[in-house]
């Protein structure tokens, strides 16, 4: 922990960075992400394994874009989706630096995004709690009706707070469709067919793109399993397109390409 | 009670379904009147927001249809379709959604015959199958819910 503080005031002090974006301790013990800004601030930065936060949503925001030289300390999911945006041409006008702890806890400085990539291709990320797992083996398991009336009963508790918009790193659109009014793709009151489309919209648009941090189901204040759709996404993408997004620098997005020998069984 | 006519909206593209249905028309080939065609320039175009309004503005069925692979008009556009449509069609299947009431092809602008064949297969499917209600049953619930509450109130 010390280490880790040392280096971020290090940091500042050559000139590094102007911003660092890392994790520090609530007053209620809970780790929330924290801005420190100069390096006698440094000391309330922690990392631990609760460091679960997806820090690099706030990579593309015009307040943070504006101080150029940005600090990061990544966990797994950060450096995937970092990895991701940079694949996407999100971080072009950001000098961002990148650190990480990993499990020996010993602190990695990348050099650049090549090395982030590296690193991430060898530490193979799981970050699907056993509970996702056992969750999404339930509904799949479940016949189509019953699927049908789980996510119904589960769609039906969205209030449209827009939480998991918010806290996805992918979702950068300054306008979203769910705020188009002409045509109103999606109604704005909170009702269960409106509420299905606005899930089905945001798994459709993060296909392909989601690095699957489950930030979404964690947010959400109503406990929708919402990260659940777009994990299974990502299941059908691999099985499909052996592709997986936040794990090259290449960016191949499913969703932008093609391959003419794709296979599928329903087209008559 | 007369014989449920399922409405059944089917999302073209301009080249090759379009023209087929066209070509089904010259040839004065008979096939169901329950499908009310609306023309795209390509079956990339065609976005999967698109199939969710017709199901809820109360379409019982939906076809897909467009160029072969490899003879797109803008050389493309129906493999990226295809991508999105292997994609979205596993997402439905996992909400739930009655994945049998959307129904994919290729129909090239000579294959007449195939439209009025794939036309009337699935009016017959959706007529076996019965009106779609998957999404009114929603909205009822909803507002029988509402409707109790200020009973009880």
């Amino acid at each position: 922990m010390k280490l880790l503080q040392n280096k971020v005031a290090e940091l500042f002090k050559n000139g590094t960075i102007n911003l660092m974006i890392g994790f520090k301790n609530a007053l209620n013990k809970q780790v929330v992400p924290c801005f420190i800004e100069n390096s006698s601030q440094a000391e309330q930065l922690i990392y631990t394994a609760d460091c679960k936060n997806n820090l690099s949503v706030y990579l593309h925001k015009p307040e943070v874009k504006k101080i150029k030289k940005v600090g990061i300390i990544g966990n797994i999911a950060t450096l995937r989706s970092l990895i991701q945006l940079t694949s996407e041409n999100q971080l072009w006008d950001i000098e961002q630096t990148i650190l990480t702890v990993n499990e020996k806890d010993e602190i990695i400085l990348f050099k650049n995004m090549r090395e982030v990539e590296t690193y991430v291709q060898t530490y193979f990320p799981e970050n699907h709690t056993e509970e996702d797992k056992k969750l999404l083996e339930y509904i799949d398991s479940l016949p189509r009706e019953e699927r049908w009336k789980y996510w119904m009963e589960q769609f039906s508790t969205c209030i449209k707070c827009y939480a998991c918009r918010a806290v996805c790193p992918m979702c950068y659109c300054t306008q979203c469709t769910v705020e188009c009014n002409q045509p109103q793709w999606i109604k704005i009151s909170s009702e269960t067919t409106g509420n299905l489309e606005w899930h089905i919209m945001r798994a459709m648009h993060l296909a392909g793109r989601c690095i699957e941090c489950g930030e979404c189901g964690r947010v959400c204040p109503v406990g929708i399993p919402i990260h659940l759709l777009t994990t299974k996404m990502n299941q059908e993408l691999f099985k499909e397109f052996a592709t997986r997004p936040g794990f090259s620098l290449k960016g191949e997005y499913a969703m932008n390409t093609f391959k003419p020998e794709d296979k599928e069984g329903f087209i008559k | 009670m007369s014989e449920f006519e399922p409405k059944i909206v089917a999302f073209v593209c301009n080249w090759c379904t379009y023209a087929g249905a066209d070509l089904a028309g010259t040839n004065r080939t008979k096939y169901a009147s329950n499908v009310k065609i609306i023309r795209f320039p390509c079956t990339g175009r065609i976005d999967f927001m698109l199939l969710m309004k017709a199901f809820e503005n109360g379409a019982d069925g939906v076809i897909v249809s467009g160029c072969h692979p490899n003879d797109c008009h803008y050389t493309s556009g129906n493999f990226h379709a295809r991508r999105r449509w292997i994609i979205f069609r596993s997402l439905l299947d996992f909400i739930g959604f009655d994945t049998d009431r959307i129904t994919f092809s290729w129909i090239s602008a000579a294959e007449g015959n195939k439209w009025a064949q794939i036309v009337d297969e699935v009016t017959e499917k959706i007529k076996s199958k019965g009106p779609f209600t998957d999404l009114k049953k929603l909205n009822c619930t909803l507002l029988k819910q509402l409707y109790d509450e200020a009973i009880t109130k």
